[in-house]
């Protein structure tokens, strides 16, 4: 009987350890563009790659963003990686023009995915050398950043250009045209103006109780135009483009 | 009244199961449709990768022409698995893109011995696009997975498993990783 029972605590010890060995999990989509796990990157560093990345997005809606893990915990990079894309999803819906530069510390090991729509721009072997090139010869002198950096400038050039912003869709959040505003400043004109009379008719008939439906309406204007400096967007798809490298 | 009322509700339950049955039905197929489509996806990216053979072999005969052997069985098999595509048998050409696989992995240990051409510009890009493909290959076969599982599901559970003998919805294989492809390390206590 005891046998039997430290089986089965084995057992169910076996299931609940050997899961996570196998697939590592995979962080929730951030709010930033760049996420250091490992600590190796000051705050300093962080913004200026962040702001470089922004800025980028602001030009072409092309996302990049870079993650940093201690280790993969003997997961396979590769599949890591995949599940990271189609996790966080970067890059815009429709137009699948993410990318993600993933670097695991401890097992030296880096890899770039490619989202669909980039794959024409930054294929494989061009992903390679970037690697290659620009990013480990760095990595061993340990110069993170600096590596980090001259991949993702990189990446960037290679991706400029093949997906020029659109005229309308997509920038909508950036730049609202000033007459957009029209129908929703009459709307509420008209609101405000029916508000006031019927107020008046109130005060002049004596009646005392207020009148206050309408200032909810004003509040709930201000969420609209989502700044482009915020990491939004996603619903980039992934089919494993990209290559690996380590160091 | 009684005797419309006796007529119109067996017309009323016929009428809701029929249109019920056309959502499962319409269920089912979508969901063997995008097996299908995802079994396409596996097939483009082994088209992917046999269209990169002929480059790769140029390069490789450059510099390690006397490895002839290894390098026209690429070639064969490479061939042998257009054909088998073109057949449309799925078995005979996963068979054929297997045997390729391993041909595939043979030529990379013969290139170990070439140093020269190891660190060539342009074989380093056709290994990283190999390896690219390899990859495209496993993330699409994983997704071909899910969605055979998701209609073998649809064809296995009540409302479904109806409509499936009825209409001759058959189970589809899943796509087994083949052997000696890249395995889960094995856990150690």
């Amino acid at each position: 009987m005891r046998r039997v029972a430290t089986f089965i605590l084995l057992w169910l010890m076996g299931i609940f350890w050997a899961v996570p060995a196998l697939t590592l999990e995979v962080p929730d989509r951030p709010e930033g563009r760049v996420t250091d796990q490992t600590r190796t990157l000051t705050r300093n560093e962080i913004a200026a790659l962040e702001q470089k990345l922004a800025v980028f997005e602001r030009e072409t809606t092309n996302q990049i963003a870079v993650l940093l893990i201690p280790s993969l915990e003997g997961d396979s990079l590769d599949d890591y990686s995949i599940r990271l894309a189609e996790k966080w999803k970067i890059g815009q819906k429709g137009k699948n023009n993410g990318a993600i530069l993933l670097i695991v510390k401890a097992d030296r090991k880096l890899r770039i995915e490619v989202g669909y729509g980039l794959e024409g721009a930054l294929p494989d072997g061009l992903a390679g050398s970037i690697i290659r090139d620009e990013i480990t010869p760095r990595f061993k002198a340990g110069q993170f950043y600096q590596g980090i950096d001259a991949g993702i400038t990189a990446m960037m050039a290679a991706t400029k250009g093949e997906y020029k912003a659109p005229k309308k869709k997509g920038r909508r959040s950036q730049s609202f045209p000033p007459w957009s505003f029209l129908p929703l400043v009459l709307f509420f004109g008209i609101f405000a103006f029916l508000n006031f009379m019927r107020r008046r008719r109130h005060f002049y008939s004596g009646d005392s109780t207020g009148w206050t439906t309408g200032g909810g309406f004003f509040g709930s204007g201000s969420s609209f135009g989502d700044s482009g400096g915020g990491f939004s967007g996603g619903g980039g798809d992934f089919g494993g483009g990209g290559a690996s490298g380590d160091w | 009244m009684n005797k419309a009322l006796v007529v119109l509700i067996p017309l009323v339950i016929v009428g809701v199961l029929v249109i019920g049955g056309f959502g499962i039905y319409n269920g089912l197929v979508s969901a063997q449709e995008e097996a299908k489509t995802a079994w396409a996806q596996v097939e483009n990216q082994y088209q992917r990768r046999a269209d990169l053979i002929p480059n790769l072999v140029e390069t490789v005969k450059g510099y390690a022409a006397q490895e002839k052997s290894v390098l026209e069985e690429v070639t064969r098999l490479r061939s042998q698995w257009g054909e088998a595509r073109q057949s449309g048998d799925i078995s005979k050409s996963l068979q054929a893109a297997q045997g390729l696989d391993s041909a595939l992995g043979r030529l990379m240990v013969v290139v170990e011995r070439y140093p020269e051409l190891k660190s060539n510009q342009n074989f380093m890009k056709l290994q990283d696009q190999l390896e690219g493909t390899e990859n495209r290959v496993s993330v699409e076969r994983r997704r071909f997975n899910q969605s055979v599982l998701n209609y073998n599901k649809k064809i296995r559970i009540f409302p479904g498993v109806l409509f499936a003998g009825l209409f001759g919805f058959e189970r589809i294989p899943l796509f087994e990783a083949e052997a000696g492809a890249k395995k889960a390390p094995t856990v150690k206590f």
